[in-house]
């Protein structure tokens, strides 16, 4: 960095206090907006953090200026966060911001109409990134991470601001988004429960007036807690309308929720094509995709435990798992349309061991008495029609429709 | 240190000292009255010490001014007046005012020491306990008892405190007994006088008192940053009198009681950081409680037994004292030991810690009892600790012995027991030949191989020169003196002895004037050592220390400018040894010192005493046996440093000032010290680093309570018992309760093999987690008891208990602590699987799954039972059921019941026509095996699930081969879950008392 003058650096940082009270007194929110975006690494704010270390009295100019100074607590904090933040000091930063944030808050509070609400966006988003690197900041020194916490309870305040009525409240779910993502990095879901609750009971207001992006975002999360929930129905109404209304630009948002969507759909017996997972990428799902559409519970098995670390992080294994009757189900079918071929008569009547033999064919090692039991199982989720015969150990099945399909309904009783 | 104690009383200054002498001469009084006759040095002494109580007498209403701030002041002046008049009378009638009544008692004390008629009548009724002792002896003994009696009074002032409300009841028990009263009018009158409250108090003033001079001759010679050591010292007291007062109860038990004392004076000391603080601490509340003993009229023989065994821990802690210790063993037992100069120097170390105790105006009470144990403090000053030691416990009773070795820990605690009592013991026993004294004397100043031969041809020069008995003694004193502060300088072993030049010869009447002046100089100590322990406000101890905070004001200023104070101290334990009455030097020193104290520790000192107590109190009970050792080494050490000045005024000038400022500095070569003289256990060491450190982060007040070390201030139980009660803890937990790490293996193994039910198991577990987790435990026994708990809950299904160990097991494994880390990740697993139902908290342990784990046969059996949960598959179930390892069915056996329903109903809804129900039998786990090989069982299986499926709504029918079978079709829509018989309004089964005794056969 060539040397910068102190007359130099005194002239940026006047510009940029110029420029926050102009925007202020114009409300013009897209300014503001650019003003306090701290990690955005905007060559004005380098510039400006190069300035005030450089020019270290900058309080001193703001707090001679009536102009300035009714912005203080904002300003101050914020440079001491820019400061900090550009000399790598992050766990000093995030303190720093979250009093400018707090300030600011206060002062949106206290505007009529919403028009900075973009500024409390930056200022949500910029809480949070700050608070998740001065968090990795603390990990590394051995200290307790707690600031993305801290920031949590910090937008539960600024939704507190917005969640009334009037036109502040567009602003909600930008912020619930940004608490989301906080509560799962965090793990503690069960705290979304009460946003989402102030979310869609108080319906003044109609979902489809939010932003669209909130509204995907939104819809993501919601539908990721559905499927922890294995509320499949649900999961698939949310994720479907995230998928559906999320920028077609952005395929890595679009990869996310297909994650979610793929085995929810799966579950539902509605599989993917070839295509879909090789666009976005989504390999892991391809044998769990083959082994349903062979009825090879052994390929099922292979492909859960290939990827079992990123299923179970992704919270997805006991939804795929799940398939594993799915799997049975078309092995029986296979097996019914062979017998079919050969005597179309007594197709319908499958017996127990040729389902053995043709487990045993595939290496699953399973007696006589478990596939008795996963037949019953099979009859009982409606997945086969038909009944067990105990006694001659036969499973007789319908002879209209034996293996209904799912088509979007979940496997169930 | 008796100069401490009495600046601490006198806070106000000046006055102080005056009180000091006031204490000194009641003290003095008494000792004198022992003294006298064995020598002609000793009667001087004794005369000088009237006089001095004339003039302290005279001083009072100088002391008054101090009292004022403490107490009422109007009632003060009234005590003062009744003082110099020097009537009993007068003080049973000022009793009456209860805050007042303490400084009046304190009066009529010093009055008393005057009238020696009540001192021996007491002591005649005291020693007639002991029985063993000669008449004459009993006579000195009683004006130590009138000292005693004093410094009980001035505790009182400490109940008007506050602090010790606590321990008064305490005290009631011991104090009320007659002994006091038959001393004479006078002990009761004042007793009488005050409540039994008052007497508790008293006690705890006593054993405080004693403290307080141990700390400040400590603080005296270390002259380090004294203002924290004094605070804490407070602090620690007002523990300890708690600990001591409970024990107390307890100990008529003598081993267990004494074990309890010493550990709470150990938590005083630690807090000062330097050893010598907590033996002097420790013992002084110890030699109480056998005095106590006694005069409750217990049998003769334990009183004597807690005598000796106090003058042998005192030699032991003294060090130096072994000659002290030998003469209160020959009180006990052999006269012969008894030496003049040990007397002496005993005058002086009673003094200073009289004055110790003295702040709070028991620095009058203090004196008597710093004249016992100032005969311990003589021996202090040259011979080891160990020596004196063995030379006590050869001496002591087998009783005593018996004592020392049974308690091992309890060891300090029973010297300090041992000690209050042998000061007693000790005046009387100055009778022997003064002749062999002497001799004895040039060996206790510098003990064989102890020091160069060089230092011993000095000494042997210095007391040839000696013509009588009383020049040998003072010489004694001074040689004694020197030695110490070579030692303490370091110079010890460098000095070419000699080259050096011998000191004037003491004229006799120096020497007593020195004494007079020394229970001055000591009241100051006393308080410049309290004063040290300044401390920010504790933020444990909200509560304000009542008097000490006011009263300093005034002085503060000039006491605080001159850290002589400490120098002082010094300096007039000097002057008694040498001769030379520097009476203005002390009382200068007096007052810095005093303002010390009452600038800082006065106004925080109680506050940091009840925190101390809380805190420490556990933690010496634990290393009582530590702590003994240690205090004995602080005695020394505190005793070698009263006497470390140099005879040339300049120079110990100069040292005071160093002193002062090096503070710090000083603990480090207190440490040094220690090492030398005794393996003192690192553990008591450590916690005294810790409290102190503790102190100083309240001082600062920047750092949390979190960061404390915990770890030096854990207790260590001390109770031996195998089985114990489940208690959930209301308070600190008391050492005598808690059961050592070796004992807790035992009882593991005990509830283990137990054949009783349950309930009693898991109370015994309960009081086992209790016990590892107060002394901080965490290791594989730990891990042991948890598993151990956690599995027998398993077996009968007491889920929350089990979930608390396994919480607690999570933390342990997670530690490093060895354990069947695998055996419970399955439970573990099984419960997220089985219980909870909750899918987020199973992903994430399943995530968390190591591959190690995975591979691990409880682990890969739990994961197989979530496979067949999750797809309901029941045969499997089932069978993982049977071939569950460990304890895996326990937690399967809970779910058993739903999963057969479901199966049921599965059934039900699959098969058709119908199903056989032996079928269902082997496949729903009822019958243990399938093949022939156990028959009745297997009919037994089969009744057992026909009554599942008849009690949950199946329809049975026969068919022809006479077959029970289930009804698929009609069962589908009949089938329920029938309301458990076992249902308990408060929802939970496993909750019922009832359950626990028809499940678990006792």
């Amino acid at each position: 960095m060539a040397y910068l003058s102190m007359g130099e650096a005194h002239r940026r940082i006047t510009e940029y206090l110029n420029r926050f009270s102009d925007s202020v007194a114009s409300q013009d929110g897209a300014s503001l907006k650019s003003l306090l975006a701290l990690s955005s690494n905007s060559p004005n704010l380098l510039a400006l953090a190069d300035s005030l270390n450089v020019f270290q009295d900058a309080n001193r100019l703001i707090r001679q200026s009536d102009r300035y100074s009714q912005f203080g607590e904002i300003l101050v904090n914020f440079f001491r966060a820019l400061q900090c933040c550009r000399l790598g000091n992050l766990f000093d930063a995030y303190q720093a911001f979250e009093k400018s944030a707090n300030a600011f808050t206060q002062e949106f509070r206290s505007w009529d109409s919403a028009w900075a609400l973009e500024a409390l966006y930056v200022v949500a988003y910029e809480i949070r990134i700050i608070a998740e690197r001065a968090d990795r900041e603390l990990a590394s020194n051995g200290k307790s991470p707690e600031k993305l916490k801290g920031a949590g309870s910090f937008l539960m305040k600024v939704f507190g601001v917005l969640a009334g009525k009037g036109p502040k409240r567009v602003g909600a779910l930008y912020v619930t988004c940004q608490l989301f993502k906080i509560y799962f990095k965090l793990g503690t879901v069960h705290l979304c429960r009460s946003v989402i609750r102030s979310i869609e009971t108080a319906r003044i207001f109609d979902f489809e007036e939010f932003p669209k992006r909130d509204r995907v975002t939104y819809m993501y999360y919601t539908g990721r807690l559905e499927v922890f929930n294995e509320n499949f129905p649900a999961a698939d109404q949310k994720l479907s309308y995230a998928l559906m209304h999320c920028n077609p630009q952005r395929e890595a948002n679009i990869r996310m929720i297909l994650k979610y969507l793929i085995p929810v759909k799966l579950s539902m017996g509605i599989l993917p094509t070839k295509s879909l997972l090789e666009n976005y990428n989504l390999f892991e799902y391809e044998n769990v995709v083959q082994a349903l559409k062979r009825g090879d519970p052994r390929l099922l098995r292979h492909a859960l435990q290939e990827h079992e670390d990123r299923f179970l992080r992704s919270g997805v294994y006991l939804v795929l798992e799940k398939l594993e009757l799915q799997v049975y189900q078309r092995l029986v079918k296979k097996i019914y349309f062979i017998q079919r071929q050969k005597d179309p008569n007594k197709a319908h009547q499958i017996k127990l061991e040729v389902i053995v033999k043709a487990l045993q064919w595939l290496e699953v090692d399973m007696d006589i008495d478990e596939v008795e039991c996963i037949m019953a199982i099979l009859i009982n989720k409606s997945l086969v029609k038909g009944y067990f015969a105990h006694k001659s150990k036969v499973a007789v099945v319908s002879k209209q429709d034996p293996f209904p399909r799912l088509n979007g309904k979940p496997v169930g009783s | 240190m008796n100069q401490a104690s009495n600046t601490e009383t006198l806070v106000p200054g000046q006055p102080s000292s005056l009180e000091n002498q006031h204490i000194g001469d009641g003290n003095q009084s008494a000792a004198t009255t022992t003294y006298l006759p064995l020598t002609s040095a000793p009667e001087a002494i004794t005369w000088a010490n009237h006089k001095v109580d004339g003039s302290s007498n005279e001083m009072l209403p100088n002391s008054t001014y101090q009292y004022n701030q403490q107490v009422l002041p109007p009632a003060r002046n009234v005590q003062d007046g009744l003082n110099v008049s020097s009537v009993a009378c007068s003080s049973s009638s000022f009793v009456t005012s209860n805050a007042p009544q303490d400084y009046n008692a304190y009066a009529q004390y010093s009055n008393s020491a005057d009238p020696y008629g009540y001192a021996n009548a007491g002591y005649q009724g005291y020693y007639n306990n002991y029985q063993q002792q000669p008449n004459h002896s009993y006579s000195q003994p009683v004006g130590a008892y009138q000292n005693t009696g004093a410094p009980y009074q001035p505790l009182s002032s400490y109940q008007n405190t506050g602090f010790y409300a606590g321990s008064t009841s305490y005290s009631t028990t011991y104090y009320n007994p007659g002994d006091y009263q038959t001393a004479g009018g006078y002990p009761t009158s004042s007793y009488s006088n005050q409540t039994t409250s008052w007497n508790g108090g008293n006690y705890g003033n006593y054993v405080p008192n004693q403290y307080a001079q141990y700390t400040t001759d400590s603080s005296g010679a270390y002259s380090c940053s004294s203002t924290n050591a004094s605070s804490l010292q407070y602090q620690q007291h007002c523990k300890q009198w708690a600990d001591y007062y409970s024990q107390t109860e307890v100990s008529c038990a003598p081993g267990t009681e004494k074990l309890s004392t010493p550990a709470s004076a150990n938590a005083g000391y630690p807090v000062h950081g330097s050893t010598n603080y907590p033996v002097p601490s420790s013992q002084p509340p110890p030699s109480h409680t056998p005095s106590w003993r006694p005069e409750s009229g217990s049998s003769e023989l334990v009183s004597a037994q807690p005598g000796a065994v106090s003058s042998g821990n005192h030699d032991g802690y003294w060090k130096h004292g072994a000659p002290n210790s030998q003469v209160h063993l020959t009180n006990a037992t052999q006269p012969h030991f008894e030496k003049p100069l040990d007397l002496k120097n005993s005058y002086d170390s009673f003094q200073d810690q009289q004055k110790s105790a003295g702040p709070q105006g028991p620095n009058l009470q203090y004196p008597a009892h710093l004249a016992p144990q100032s005969h311990q403090l003589p021996s202090q000053s040259v011979p080891p600790v160990e020596a004196r030691r063995t030379k006590l416990q050869i001496p002591t009773n087998p009783r005593i012995a018996s004592n020392l070795s049974i308690l091992k820990t309890s060891k300090d605690s029973s010297t300090a027991d041992a000690a209050v009592q042998p000061a007693y013991v000790s005046v009387s026993l100055p009778k022997p030949n003064e002749k062999e004294l002497s001799n004895d004397t040039t060996e206790s100043v510098l003990k064989p191989g102890m020091f160069p031969k060089s230092l011993r041809g000095y000494v042997e020069r210095a007391l040839a020169r000696c013509k009588d008995e009383k020049l040998m003694t003072s010489c004694q004193s001074v040689l004694k003196e020197m030695i110490t502060k070579a030692t303490a300088d370091g110079t010890l072993y460098t000095k070419d002895w000699d080259v050096e030049p011998l000191f004037p010869l003491p004229s006799a009447d120096a020497v007593n004037s020195d004494n007079l002046q020394v229970s001055t100089p000591l009241s100051s100590l006393s308080k410049s050592k309290r004063s040290p322990s300044r401390r920010s406000k504790s933020r444990w101890e909200p509560l304000p220390v009542e008097k000490p905070a006011e009263a300093p004001p005034p002085y503060s200023n000039g006491a605080a400018a001159k850290y002589g104070g400490w120098a002082n101290v010094s300096e007039r334990d000097k002057k008694t040894l040498s001769g030379n009455s520097e009476t203005k030097d002390v009382s200068n020193s007096r007052f810095p010192l005093w303002d010390q104290r009452t600038v800082g520790k006065i106004s925080q000192g109680p506050a940091k005493k009840q925190r101390v107590a809380d805190g420490s109190a556990p933690d010496n009970d634990g290393a009582s046996s530590d702590s003994d050792k240690e205090q004995s080494l602080t005695a020394y050490y505190s005793g070698a440093m009263a006497l470390a000045n140099s005879p040339e005024e300049k120079k110990k000038r100069e040292n005071r000032s160093k002193r002062f400022e090096k503070g710090h500095g000083h603990r480090g070569e207190n440490n040094h010290f220690k090492p030398k003289s005794a393996g003192i256990g690192s553990l008591y060491t450590r916690r005294a680093s810790a409290l102190v450190i503790g102190k100083n982060l309240e001082n600062g007040g920047c750092r949390a309570v979190e960061d404390i070390d915990w770890d030096a201030l854990t207790i260590k139980g001390t109770c031996q018992e195998i089985e114990k009660r489940y208690l959930r803890l209301t308070s600190a937990p008391d050492p005598s309760s808690v059961r050592p790490e070796e004992v807790l293996e035992k009882a593991l193994n005990m509830v283990q093999m137990s054949q009783k039910n349950y309930l009693y198991k898991c109370d015994q577990l309960k009081s086992i987690r209790q016990d590892l987790t107060v002394q901080r435990i965490r290791n594989q026994l730990t891990a042991k008891v948890y598993e151990t708990h956690g599995r027998l809950a398993l077996e009968v299904g007491d889920l929350p208990e089990y979930n608390q160990c396994q919480s607690q097991l999570k933390t342990l494994y997670a530690e490093g602590i060895e354990g069947c880390h695998m055996e419970f990740a399955a439970y573990n697993l099984l419960c997220a699987i089985l219980h909870s139902n909750n899918k987020r908290d199973l992903l994430s342990l399943m995530s968390r799954l190591s591959d190690q784990a995975k591979k691990d046969v409880a682990v890969n059996h739990a994961l197989a039972v979530r496979a067949a949960v999750t797809s309901g598959n029941y045969v499997k179930f089932f069978r993982l059921y049977k071939a569950a390892p460990n304890l895996n069915a326990c937690l399967m056996d809970l779910y058993a019941e739903k999963m057969r329903y479901k199966a049921v109903n599965c059934m039900s809804r699959s098969y058709r026509p119908s199903l056989p129900v032996p079928y269902i039998a082997q496949v729903l786990g009822f019958s243990t095996s399938s093949g022939d090989e156990v028959r009745d069982k297997e009919v037994d299986g089969l009744e057992e699930c026909t009554e599942w499926l008849k009690g949950h709504g199946a329809c049975l029918i026969t068919d022809n081969n006479g077959e029970m079978q289930l009804d698929a079709k009609a069962s589908s829509t009949t089938l329920y879950m029938p309301e458990p018989d076992d249902a308990v309004a408060h929802g939970d089964a496993n909750l019922a008392v009832n359950d626990f005794f028809t499940r678990t056969p006792s």
